[in-house]
């Protein structure tokens, strides 16, 4: 996670109209979130868990809203947002795959699991598929280890899951939000 | 001290919640989990999410109450006499903790100054591989933790609490979220004051808030220092230590950090005493004045045992007993071949180390690094060392923050070094190379701001040690004969 660096300084932010973080977020983080805390920089991580609630992911306009909203400088919010692995800066698919692959999981058959997802949705680990439903990645430890192997779909934790349970699983995910 | 598995012999038909809860903690039964059946008392197949009124009818929130008739250093000092030590890992003894907040000043009436803003920084941030116990308590009695939360609260007079819980942890947040909007709505927290404005030995109404903060997937996190920068909005880069969070912590001000089991403990070590709690667990037996492991402790037990699960045991109970008797031995009737002690960190129980006790001895005792969050993770004999190393060594690659150059670099290479000693690429003198990367990397103290490295040196290390033989056989010697090729030898 935390050490990339690479040269964002000439990065040309593509903008639509509609803002990301709406008037009704706005008001949710100002009516029971910034009460909360000291400072501002301080509700920024509610603020992200929003954004990516709400869009799947967390896109540059969006960082650049946040930052005006929460009165801090851009470089602030990509720091913490490019920091924490669960904040996707760029587009992922709709449903999210994670496979455990900490010491329990891979003991008690992960990579077997990691195979079938990757069989049944024709992508490998890291990719999205090409009609942009499942995004697939191995994550470390989500405590789950009593029931390993563990995946996390979307928000649904499964615990001993089998290569033969995995097909029907990724065909009834039901709708993230 | 001849160790009482707890319970065995009581077990119980599974049963929703047992109305005799509160008898059974005093008669030596489950206590964090009382209320989530669990093995060997209740079949886990029953476990409900417990709602504030079935936690008050079964005798929640009277621990709360009776804190509230004491002033806060009775409490604070009721802790420290039970010696609850800390569960999160490090096992730093909780009362004590709290006494390094700043002395508050107190008048000629004997009222106490105003304490200012102070907060407590509650560590559910739980991502060690191999521990999920706390997972349990905020899955199905959150109450029992919110409790806790506004006893540390009082005996530190701490007006905001902050529940610092992991991204994965979707739905535990969510449950927390809705005990606590119970928890405000019968008037434990909010302006009114604890218990719905109840008069406090102290004076007064005490009042306090509670809230949830999420993490976003970095387990640095749990660090205490890294948790109050995630709280802050920063990236989760441990801080140098002095000043202490009970000094200088949260936006500043004195903070208390704590895990999620021992704030658990707390209601029951005030409603039954300092001197009830000693009575379980085992004192140190090492020399010198070493503290003890009193209470019961969370265990979750993972890997190939038949049936894995968070068990409450009193400290001191022996890993075998653990494994053969409340987990049902080692799964497919295999041999036990080693156990990580208590979270990845903590390094390896060889196999001649079975019958390790589990207190906070079993560090000194058996070469690991501690007792860590007391999650064996057990491994089957079939089970390939070389690969445990590398699968720990990637994580901790994947998790090392990147401020210290000896962890960030050094957790890199030890991870590429194992992958080519499990790929069979590595020569002899690769072994030696791997355990002085390991060792120069984390040595406490001095070497990096945190502790992630020494996890990383310790599970490296121990696992190399205690199965030299099975590396060895995995890497080409570094001298290899060589074949003659000039002279009279190279026509033969």
């Amino acid at each position: 996670m935390a050490w990339t660096t690479k040269d964002s300084g000439g990065m040309k932010v593509a903008r639509r109209a509609e803002p990301y973080l709406t008037q009704a977020m706005r008001d949710e983080l100002t009516r029971d979130i910034l009460p909360r805390y000291e400072t501002t920089r301080a509700a920024l991580l509610p603020t992200l868990h929003m954004l990516q609630h709400k869009h799947g992911w967390i896109p540059a306009q969006a960082m650049l809203e946040a930052a005006e909203f929460l009165k801090l400088a851009p470089a602030e919010v990509i720091d913490t947002a490019s920091f924490y692995e669960e904040y996707w800066l760029k587009p992922k698919g709709k449903h999210l795959v994670q496979v455990c692959r900490s010491i329990a999981c891979e003991f008690c058959g992960q990579p077997e699991i990691t195979q079938a997802v990757r069989a049944k949705l024709g992508i490998d680990v890291g990719e999205t598929t090409d009609d942009g439903k499942f995004t697939l990645i191995e994550l470390e430890c989500i405590g789950a280890c009593a029931g390993a192997p563990a995946i996390l779909i979307d928000h649904t934790l499964h615990e001993g899951v089998t290569p033969e349970a995995i097909p029907a699983l990724l065909d009834n995910v039901p709708d993230p939000h | 001290m001849p160790f009482h598995p707890q319970g065995l012999t009581s077990l119980k038909p599974s049963g929703r919640v047992n109305p005799n809860l509160h008898a059974l903690a005093h008669g030596g039964g489950p206590i964090l989990t009382k209320r989530i059946p669990s093995w060997p008392y209740a079949d886990p197949k029953d476990r409900l999410i417990v709602s504030y009124d079935e936690y008050v009818k079964t005798g929640g929130y009277v621990g709360l109450r009776k804190a509230l008739a004491m002033k806060p250093d009775a409490v604070t000092e009721e802790v420290k006499k039970s010696v609850l030590r800390g569960r999160g890992g490090a096992g730093f003894p909780t009362g004590l903790k709290w006494t390094f907040l700043p002395k508050l000043a107190t008048n000629d009436q004997g009222q106490e100054a105003d304490p200012g803003q102070r907060y407590l920084a509650v560590n559910a941030d739980e991502s060690e591989p191999g521990t999920f116990k706390d997972r349990l308590l905020m899955d199905y009695d959150p109450h029992l933790l919110l409790e806790g939360i506004a006893i540390a609260c009082y005996a530190c007079r701490i007006k905001t609490a902050f529940i610092f819980i992991r991204g994965e942890y979707h739905h535990q947040a969510h449950v927390l979220e809705q005990a606590i909007a119970e928890a405000y709505q019968h008037g434990v927290f909010g302006p009114k004051g604890l218990l719905n404005g109840e008069n406090t030995a102290r004076g007064g109404s005490f009042s306090v808030d509670c809230h949830v903060h999420r993490g976003a997937g970095a387990y640095i996190c749990g660090e205490e220092t890294a948790l109050l920068e995630g709280l802050e909005g920063k990236r989760g880069w441990p801080r140098i230590k002095p000043p202490f969070p009970a000094v200088k912590g949260l936006f500043g001000k004195p903070t208390i950090i704590n895990n999620v089991e021992t704030l658990a403990h707390l209601p029951s070590i005030i409603e039954f005493g300092a001197d009830w709690f000693c009575k379980q667990g085992v004192a140190s037996t090492l020399p010198g004045n070493n503290p003890p492991s009193f209470g019961t402790k969370l265990m979750g037990v993972s890997g190939h045992v038949a049936r894995p699960g968070v068990y409450e045991c009193e400290l001191g109970i022996p890993l075998r007993v653990l494994v053969e008797e409340l987990c049902g031995g080692i799964r497919n009737g295999k041999r036990f071949k080693g156990a990580i002690a208590g979270g990845v960190s903590m390094g390896i129980l060889g196999p001649d180390q079975y019958d390790a006790d589990m207190d906070f001895d079993i560090g000194r005792k058996h070469n690991v690094l501690g007792l860590g969050t007391a999650g064996p993770t057990i491994f089957d004999e079939d089970t390939d060392m070389v690969a445990v190393a590398r699968n720990i060594a990637r994580f901790f690659k994947h998790e090392s923050c990147g401020q210290c150059t000896p962890c960030r670099e050094g957790s890199g290479w030890l991870y590429q070094l194992l992958g080519r000693i499990e790929e069979g690429h590595a020569k002899t003198r690769d072994l030696d190379l791997a355990l002085e990367i390991a060792t120069s990397m984390g040595s406490m103290p001095g070497t990096t701001i945190c502790g992630l490295a020494d996890g990383n040196n310790w599970a490296v290390r121990t696992i190399m040690n205690k199965y030299w033989s099975e590396f060895e056989k995995r890497v080409q010697p570094t001298h290899v004969a060589v074949k003659m090729t000039v002279g009279a030898s190279a026509k033969g």
